[in-house]
């Protein structure tokens, strides 16, 4: 039987080390297919899960060293490192910092969980950031300094590349053949529910890794999104906004008799958005999710007909706006929305779509408003669940949505 | 094996073609959806109707109702008498995401069974639509989930590459592949992996989308698995890559489900643990690593739930026989096994085997 996979020598014993000492990653190691490429003076990885090693360099390190480099190039596929570098608009020329900034954040975790490379590991405090953050604000930081600072610069050049899945600009070693991508994302997946099993079961996970794994398993709709969806969905629900009807006649139907056409009608609705302004709130993210609001509304042609009610334990006056920086958010006491939503259903002419912005620690109304929609924003990481009859749609300030 | 992504949605969407199955490309206006589908129709040399459903009227799709004496007719339009005349064709509805939700309504029947009115067009007519993303086009609506759950949803995505090579070489036409007569004969066989599926996962049978962002994208549904089941035929047939076969069956029920079913395909390639332990010469191992590995790690768990004496030799003799081909994924397998020694059994002659690899990577005890 051929294995694909056996490599050079000295590779076993590594990848041994590696799937002994990170139990969690063997699907991914043992996924990587290694292949000797002498004179090469680096070892790389390319998005099709092939691992390029000089053999020379190889023969030097011993299995820890060459088994925490598998460990970190699998890591550069895992954070789709590749794709994020091409999303960013890294070039050649820019490709060493991206690398430098991608290899931070990989190993900001790993190195204290016992990564061994060899020749020391780029570290986010090797240029003076805080570990844990996207490689996106490393290169940010990298890109802004005219030379490459202190221990960075002492690096021979070709340690900084990783090949292309770590920037995604394509090797001349590289040849066709490798993982096909639906494959590699099965495996991807395949890795990541390793990780949270493990994490279940028999022990720890870096926390970078889980929170990867979280997100490529159960991803993140993006708040903006949904709530853009949402509203639209509602206007459309409600209005039939733009939409046809047969309830009237069309304009053109007495130039074709006997057919009936039927006509296009637009009622325009009217909105209200209450804003939970009790001492629970976050300003930053109410404001962010207000300016979202105002700016979908816009879009749809409906800013004007925008009334806006701050609510604590009751409601304050409805105030027509033209922009979200006018909003005037007076309370700061107790929560009940119930109040907020009574208050916008109380207001004349009735408000056919109501958007409740709230942390979600607030009793609710048992039913839904009668003849109003309700979608509600709930604003938070942690915020408890709106109840059924509303649309709920998390906001939260997250940069999770980035990782792939 | 496709050399870049913007091929295997060229590819997938020819297979889509070829099944008849009704299908919805996704893409930022200006990417040339509306032109790639016209070159494939002449291509084939059949006749392409493009109706922009943006600008149209319930009426030109469920028919235009006309009060004949006391009942009332709902008369086809022009293009789909021409269809009809032709009795094969493409029918192209472009800028579906742009449509009212009245006219999205009246497309239901349009899609799926092919009615316009009161007159039904032959079976022979490929339905394609194409759409921007609601959040790139200013005016647009989601697709409610109906219309979405009657579509095969390909995202058409070019990479710099393929711009290059078409501005400089011309666009090319996406492949329509010509399918052998009879080959809808195997989609029993398809239909049987999918409720062998949704057996395990009985969950994913029926799962409306959670929310409006993700209504207007495939879902599962019986309609859809059974659309994947004649998509993963019509891709067999073709002989096409699993790059398209992954795209036709996450667009038919949606990245989630469709991700969960291509995972326990190939999982299915796997030898059953049990069967293994009864019989150890039966094994082989498979050739990527990681399948590999997935093979024997499942063998040492299931030694390791039940650790009888006669199975952990059993566990140790399929071990031996992998030790000199993949020492690696063997020897992390052998030490979950180890772990899980019966009482009073001795040592097996195979672990001497997996002394070497364990001594280098520095794991052997002294």
């Amino acid at each position: 039987m051929t294995r694909e996979s056996a490599g050079p020598p000295g590779i076993p014993a590594a990848r041994l080390w590696a799937a002994a000492r990170f139990p969690y990653l063997a699907s991914g190691l043992f996924g990587t297919q290694v292949t000797p490429v002498p004179g090469l003076e680096k070892v790389a990885i390319d998005p099709r899960w092939r691992v390029f090693i000089d053999p020379e360099l190889a023969a030097d390190w011993t299995p820890a060293e060459l088994g925490s480099l598998l460990v970190h190039h699998v890591c550069h596929l895992l954070r789709n490192h590749s794709e994020r570098a091409g999303a960013y608009g890294v070039t050649e020329d820019d490709s060493a910092n991206w690398i430098d900034a991608a290899d931070a954040e990989i190993n900001d975790d790993l190195v204290p969980a016992g990564l061994q490379l060899p020749g020391g590991a780029v570290l986010p405090r090797d240029f003076g950031a805080a570990p844990g953050r996207l490689a996106e604000e490393y290169y940010a930081l990298l890109q802004g300094r005219v030379s490459r600072p202190g221990p960075l610069a002492d690096r021979p050049r070709q340690w900084h590349d990783c090949g292309s899945g770590a920037d995604g600009l394509p090797r001349e070693h590289e040849g066709p053949g490798g993982l096909d991508p639906w494959l590699a994302d099965l495996l991807l997946r395949q890795v990541a529910q390793d990780i949270l099993d493990h994490s279940k079961t028999a022990g720890t996970a870096p926390a970078g890794l889980l929170r990867w794994a979280r997100d490529v398993l159960t991803p993140q709709v993006n708040w903006r999104r949904l709530l853009a969806a949402e509203l639209r969905r509602a206007v459309a629900d409600i209005a039939g906004a733009v939409d046809y009807s047969y309830r009237r006649p069309s304009r053109r139907a007495g130039a074709v008799s006997g057919v009936v056409l039927p006509a296009l009608r637009r009622p325009v609705p009217e909105l209200a958005v209450v804003c939970d302004t009790s001492g629970s709130m976050s300003d930053e993210l109410l404001t962010m999710a207000l300016a979202e609001v105002e700016g979908l509304l816009r879009a749809l042609g409906l800013a004007r007909r925008l009334r806006v009610l701050a609510c604590d334990a009751a409601a304050g006056p409805a105030q027509r706006v033209t922009s979200a920086r006018h909003v005037e958010l007076t309370g700061g006491g107790g929560t009940n929305m119930g109040a907020g939503i009574a208050a916008a259903y109380a207001l004349r002419p009735r408000p056919a779509l109501t958007v409740v912005l709230t942390d979600g620690y607030t009793p609710w109304p048992n039913a839904a408003p009668k003849g109003m929609r309700v979608v509600a924003g709930l604003l938070g990481d942690d915020a408890p669940d709106a109840p059924k009859w509303a649309r709920p749609v998390r906001v939260t300030s997250g940069q999770a949505a980035t990782i792939r | 094996m496709s050399e870049h992504d913007g091929n295997a949605t060229a590819e997938a969407l020819g297979i889509a073609v070829a099944a008849r199955v009704p299908v919805l490309l996704w893409g930022a206006p200006g990417t040339g959806k509306t032109s790639a589908i016209r070159a494939m129709a002449d291509a084939m040399g059949l006749p392409c109707e493009t109706v922009i459903a943006s600008i149209r009227e319930p009426s030109d799709f469920a028919g235009l109702p006309v009060v004949a004496g006391d009942s009332v007719r709902f008369a086809p339009p022009q293009w789909a008498r021409r269809l009809a005349a032709a009795g094969s064709g493409v029918l192209f509805l472009d800028e579906l995401s742009t449509a009212p939700p009245a006219v999205q309504a009246a497309l239901l029947r349009v899609v799926l069974e092919r009615t316009v009115g009161d007159l039904t067009l032959p079976p022979e007519v490929a339905v394609v639509a194409a759409a921007n993303p609601p959040e790139q086009a200013a005016d647009g609506w989601d697709l409610s989930a109906p219309l979405a759950n009657r579509l095969c949803h390909l995202t058409w995505e070019l990479t710099p590459r393929f711009i290059a090579d078409g501005l400089a070489g011309g666009w090319a036409a996406p492949q329509v592949p010509l399918l052998p007569a009879g080959w809808a004969a195997a989609e029993q066989l398809h239909k049987g992996m999918v409720a062998a599926f949704l057996q395990v996962r009985p969950a994913l049978a029926i799962a409306p989308p959670p929310n409006a962002a993700e209504a207007g994208r495939g879902w599962p549904s019986p309609r859809t698995w059974e659309m994947a089941a004649r998509l993963m035929t019509a891709t067999d047939a073709a002989k096409a890559s699993g790059q398209a076969r992954s795209a036709l069956v996450r667009g038919a029920v949606g990245d989630g489900a469709g991700v969960e079913f291509l995972a326990w395909l190939v999982d299915m390639d796997l030898p059953d643990p049990e069967e293994v332990l009864a019989d150890p010469a039966s094994f082989r191992l498979p050739g990527r690593g990681d399948r590999a590995y997935a093979a024997l790690a499942s063998i040492a768990a299931a030694v390791a739930s039940e650790p009888t004496p006669q199975r952990w030799a059993a566990g140790w003799r399929v071990l031996g026989a992998c030790a000199e081909t993949a020492p690696d994924v063997a020897a992390t397998a052998a030490r979950v096994l180890a772990r899980c020694r019966p009482d009073g059994t001795a040592l097996p002659a195979e672990i001497k085997l997996f002394a070497p690899v364990l001594r280098d990577a520095g794991l052997l005890s002294p």
